[in-house]
C-alpha cells in the first residue's frame, strides 16, 4: 500500500496505527516498522517495541528494567491524570501494580481463574453458546442478515462475566454500553472530549459497582464480587475500597471487548479460509490449534495500554531507551514477526497443533495474552469460550457468509469490532 | 529429574497445568502452582523442560540429575537451559527466594 511513502523515518507510529486508513489492515505498516524502526521513539517520547524477541524480553523483564508509574508520576505521562477518573482507575488496577502489591491483589482473584475453575464453567458456557446460536437461527434461516458481533461475540463474554460476577444479565448489558467509551479514553493520545466521555462512563461503572458491593455484602453468593467483598471486609489491608472497585472495573474492561474481537476474528478466519475449517470438525487438539492461530494472527490488543517505565537507560538494538521513558509493546507486530513465526501473515493452525496452548511447534510464545507477571488473568476463560463456540458455529451454520464487510471500532490500541453482519448462503438454486 | 516451583514468584497463570495437567496443579486458596507427583517419569522429561521454558515468570526450575543424585541436587542447582536462555536475553528478575516444593 502506501507503506513505502512512510519513508525512512516514521515520526509517530502511534498516530499511524490510529489512522483510519490503516484500520482494516495495519499489518503492512507494522512489518515496515519492525524492519526499519523496531525500537521506535514517537514524537511524544513514548517508545514502541515491535520485534518478537524484544517484546518477549520486555514482558518478562521485571527486576531493574521496568516499573509501574508512581502515583504522583501519572500526571507526567498523562497530563490530565490528576483529574481523570478513568486513568486513576487504570492506575489502581492489577495491570499497573508492581510487586509485592501485584501478587497480593492477583492471588485474591486467582482462585476463581484456576484451570479447574474455568473448566467447571465449560457446561454453562456451552449452554450460553447454544442458546445464542438458537436465537440467531430464525432470522438467518429467513435469509436475513444478523450482526454476529452484537448477537453472539459480544453477548457470550458478557453473559459469562455476568455469571462470574453474580450480576443480573440486564445490568451487564447496560454496563457493556459504556465499555467502548472508556477504552477509547485509555489510549495514550486520547483527546479531552474522549477522556471526558470515558470519565462519565467510568463514574457510572463505579457507582454501579458501589451499589453491587453493598448488595453482595448483605446477600453474599458464590461469585467473584461476593468473594472480594468478603476479603475486603475481613481485612481492608488485604484489599482496599479503591482496589476493590478498580479490580472489578479492570476485569469488566479486560473481560469482553478482547474476547468478542477474537470470536469475530475467528469467524472471519473461518469465512476467509474455508480450507482450514476442518480443524474445527475434529478433536479438541485441532480446535485448540485453530484458536491459538486466530489469537496469534489477530491480537485484539495491538499494543499495551499499561505503562512500563524504564528504571534505567536500556539499550535495545542499538537504541538507548532513557530512564523514565514509557515503553509500549506492539504485540500484534511481534505475533507476525517472521523470526518467530515463518510466513507470519499466513493463517495456519498447524503451527499450534499438538503443542501446549500459547506455544508454537517451534517453541515460540504467542504474545496476545502477554507474558511475565501480568500474563492475562482471563486467558483460559477466553480460550474456553472460543473453543466452545467455534465448532458449534461451524456445525450449526455451515453456510455462513458475510452479509456486508465488518465495521471496526476506532481505537488507538485495540482491534475490535462494531458490527459483523452475516447471513446464510442460499442453498441449491 | 527434580522440579522446583518458586511459589513466591508464581504468577498463577496456570500455564504449567495446561502443559502437564497430571504433573502440576493449582492450590485451591490462591491458584499458586505446585507439583503433584513425587518423581517425573523419563517419558515426560522433554515435556517438563518445555513447561519450565513456557512459564511466563520462569518460576519452574528443572534440576537434571542422575539417578541417586537427588539428595545433592537442591544445594546449588545449575540454571536450566531455559533460564540460561533468559539470562542471555538480559532478563533481570526480582531476587526471590526459591522456597518452592519438590
Amino acid at each position: 500500500m502506501d507503506v513505502q511513502e512512510t519513508t525512512a523515518a516514521c515520526r509517530d507510529a502511534f498516530a499511524e496505527l490510529a489512522s483510519p486508513a490503516r484500520i482494516h489492515d495495519p499489518y503492512p505498516f507494522m512489518h515496515w516498522l519492525r524492519e526499519h524502526d523496531p525500537v521506535h521513539r514517537a514524537a511524544s517520547g513514548l517508545f514502541l517495541l515491535s520485534r518478537h524477541a524484544d517484546i518477549y524480553w520486555a514482558l518478562t523483564a521485571t527486576g531493574d528494567a521496568f516499573r509501574a508509574p508512581a502515583p504522583g508520576e501519572l500526571a507526567r505521562h498523562f497530563p490530565r491524570a490528576a483529574t481523570s477518573l478513568s486513568l486513576n482507575l487504570l492506575a489502581s488496577t492489577l495491570a499497573m501494580k508492581d510487586q509485592p502489591t501485584h501478587t497480593r491483589l492477583r492471588r485474591l482473584i486467582s482462585p476463581d481463574f484456576t484451570m479447574r475453575q474455568i473448566d467447571n464453567l465449560r457446561p454453562s458456557i456451552a449452554r450460553i453458546v447454544a442458546a445464542r446460536l438458537d436465537g440467531m437461527a430464525p432470522a438467518l434461516e429467513r435469509g436475513e442478515a444478523v450482526d454476529l458481533h452484537r448477537e453472539f461475540a459480544l453477548a457470550l463474554p458478557m453473559l459469562v462475566l455476568a455469571e462470574l460476577f453474580g450480576m443480573p444479565q440486564d445490568d451487564m448489558f447496560g454496563l457493556a454500553a459504556v465499555i467502548d467509551p472508556i477504552l477509547k479514553g485509555l489510549g495514550p493520545h486520547a483527546s479531552d472530549p474522549q477522556l471526558a466521555t470515558a470519565d462519565a462512563a467510568s463514574a457510572r461503572v463505579q457507582a454501579y459497582f458501589g451499589d453491587l458491593i453493598q448488595r453482595k455484602r448483605t446477600d453474599p453468593r458464590h461469585d467473584i464480587v461476593s468473594m472480594l467483598v468478603g476479603a475486603h471486609d475481613d481485612d481492608a489491608d488485604t484489599l482496599s475500597d479503591a482496589e476493590l472497585i478498580s479490580m472489578l472495573w479492570g476485569m469488566l474492561l479486560g473481560g469482553f471487548a478482547t474476547t468478542a474481537a477474537t470470536i469475530d476474528h475467528a469467524v472471519l478466519a473461518m469465512l476467509a479460509y474455508p480450507e482450514q475449517r476442518h480443524w474445527l470438525q475434529g478433536d479438541a487438539v485441532g480446535v485448540k490449534a485453530f484458536v491459538e492461530e486466530v489469537l496469534r494472527r489477530d491480537s485484539p490488543v495491538m499494543f499495551s495500554a499499561t505503562l512500563r517505565i524504564a528504571q534505567r537507560d536500556i539499550e535495545l538494538g542499538g537504541v538507548v531507551i532513557p530512564k523514565n521513558a514509557d515503553v509500549r509493546v506492539l504485540i500484534a507486530a511481534g505475533n507476525r514477526d517472521p523470526d518467530a513465526f515463518a510466513d507470519p501473515d499466513r493463517f495456519d493452525p498447524a503451527r499450534f497443533y499438538g503443542t501446549s496452548p500459547g506455544m508454537s511447534t517451534d517453541g515460540k510464545i504467542m504474545l496476545s495474552f502477554g507474558h511475565g507477571i501480568r500474563f492475562c488473568l482471563g486467558a483460559q476463560l477466553a480460550r474456553v469460550q472460543l473453543a466452545e463456540s467455534l465448532p458449534r458455529i461451524q456445525a450449526r451454520f455451515p453456510t455462513l457468509a458475510l452479509a456486508e464487510p465488518p465495521t471496526r471500532e476506532t481505537s488507538e490500541f485495540l482491534r475490535t469490532f462494531r458490527a459483523l453482519p452475516v447471513r446464510l448462503h442460499a442453498q441449491g438454486g | 529429574m527434580r522440579i522446583l516451583v518458586d511459589q513466591d514468584m508464581c504468577a498463577t497463570s496456570g500455564q504449567c497445568v495446561l502443559t502437564l495437567p497430571g504433573t502440576f496443579r493449582q492450590r485451591e486458596p490462591d491458584g499458586v502452582a505446585e507439583v503433584c507427583v513425587a518423581t517425573v517419569p523419563q517419558a515426560l522429561h522433554a515435556a517438563m523442560r518445555l513447561a519450565a521454558s513456557q512459564c511466563p515468570v520462569a518460576a519452574i526450575r528443572v534440576i537434571e540429575s542422575d539417578d541417586g543424585d537427588d539428595e545433592c541436587a537442591s544445594v546449588d542447582p545449575a540454571p536450566s537451559p531455559a533460564e540460561a536462555e533468559r539470562h542471555a536475553a538480559k532478563d533481570q528478575r526480582n531476587p526471590g527466594g526459591h522456597g518452592g516444593t519438590v
